[in-house]
């Protein structure tokens, strides 16, 4: 198949020293932050409901990740969030920089819905508190 | 000059023939998407959820899993009415939504199976599938520009 490609397109700058998700062992969704993570793993203190702190909100992170474009991501950002552009924008580039940014908090509920529609967006997010 | 263009009734949208055809292959790559574990591309889309809690992540998946599925197949069949539709025609915001969502699933797809771990790989890619890679991008960032008009 040859494509007629008016100019290079290219997703980002290299950053490969960048944080990315933990390696994490999960049957059926652990390889998937394995493949996609060739850097040692921080050590991942476990974490129980009962050491939950119900006061304390709970964080979605969007993580790096070397398909999404960058004009993409803020679009998601200002969309979904309603940030402004400056605020998608220093969002997106945290993400491309130090490989990850806090995009919303909130009670638990309101952070998983966020992590759906992020998912549904095809960005990779996660909830933490 | 861009496939999409910011009108009074919607985004229109204007592709070559040639170009439908191709990214109208775009929707039996995303079906034939299979099982995590044995796909990358399958991997790629069902990550974990919570990092420090496998327990948490299998049971948002178990909760979450199938909306995500029904609303992208949603995506997938306006797409499909996108591409197949002969000459010029206009979407909506949702509509136009949608159908950047599935471009944006096909090259997580593509890349997922070509290996890219790092932006990096891109630039190794064999020829042809950088090619694709790169139109899809294309595409993808003129909606995108058109889209972000509207915020």
């Amino acid at each position: 198949m040859t494509l007629f490609c008016p100019e290079p397109w290219r997703t980002a700058a290299p950053s490969e020293l960048v944080d990315r998700p933990p390696k994490v062992e999960s049957p059926g969704m652990g390889a998937t932050a394995t493949s996609m993570s060739t850097r040692p793993s921080p050590v991942i203190v476990p974490d129980t409901d009962e050491t939950r702190d119900t006061d304390k909100p709970w964080q979605v992170v969007v993580w790096n990740d070397p398909v999404n474009t960058m004009g993409y991501v803020v679009y998601v950002f200002r969309k979904l969030f309603g940030y402004d552009e400056t605020k998608a924008t220093d969002l997106m580039l945290q993400v491309h920089h130090e490989g990850r940014a806090i995009v919303s908090d909130g009670p638990r509920e309101q952070a998983e819905l966020d992590c759906f529609r992020l998912h549904n967006h095809g960005l990779w997010a996660t909830v933490e508190q | 000059m861009s496939h999409f263009r910011t009108t009074a009734e919607g985004i229109q949208v204007d592709l070559s023939p040639e170009e439908r055809l191709f990214l109208g292959d775009v929707l039996p790559l995303l079906a034939g998407i299979g099982a995590p574990g044995s796909d990358p591309a399958a991997d790629r889309l069902k990550v974990p959820v919570y990092l420090d809690d496998p327990e948490a992540s299998e049971e948002w998946w178990r909760l979450m899993g199938q909306d995500l599925q029904t609303a992208r197949q949603a995506d997938r069949a306006i797409y499909q009415r996108v591409v197949s539709h002969e000459g010029t025609t206009t979407l909506d915001n949702e509509e136009a939504d949608a159908m950047l969502r599935v471009l944006n699933e096909a090259r997580l797809t593509l890349g997922a199976r070509l290996g890219i771990d790092v932006e990096s790989d891109h630039d190794d890619l064999p020829e042809e599938s950088r090619q694709v890679m790169d139109y899809l991008g294309w595409i993808q960032e003129e909606l995108t520009v058109e889209l972000m008009r509207s915020l």
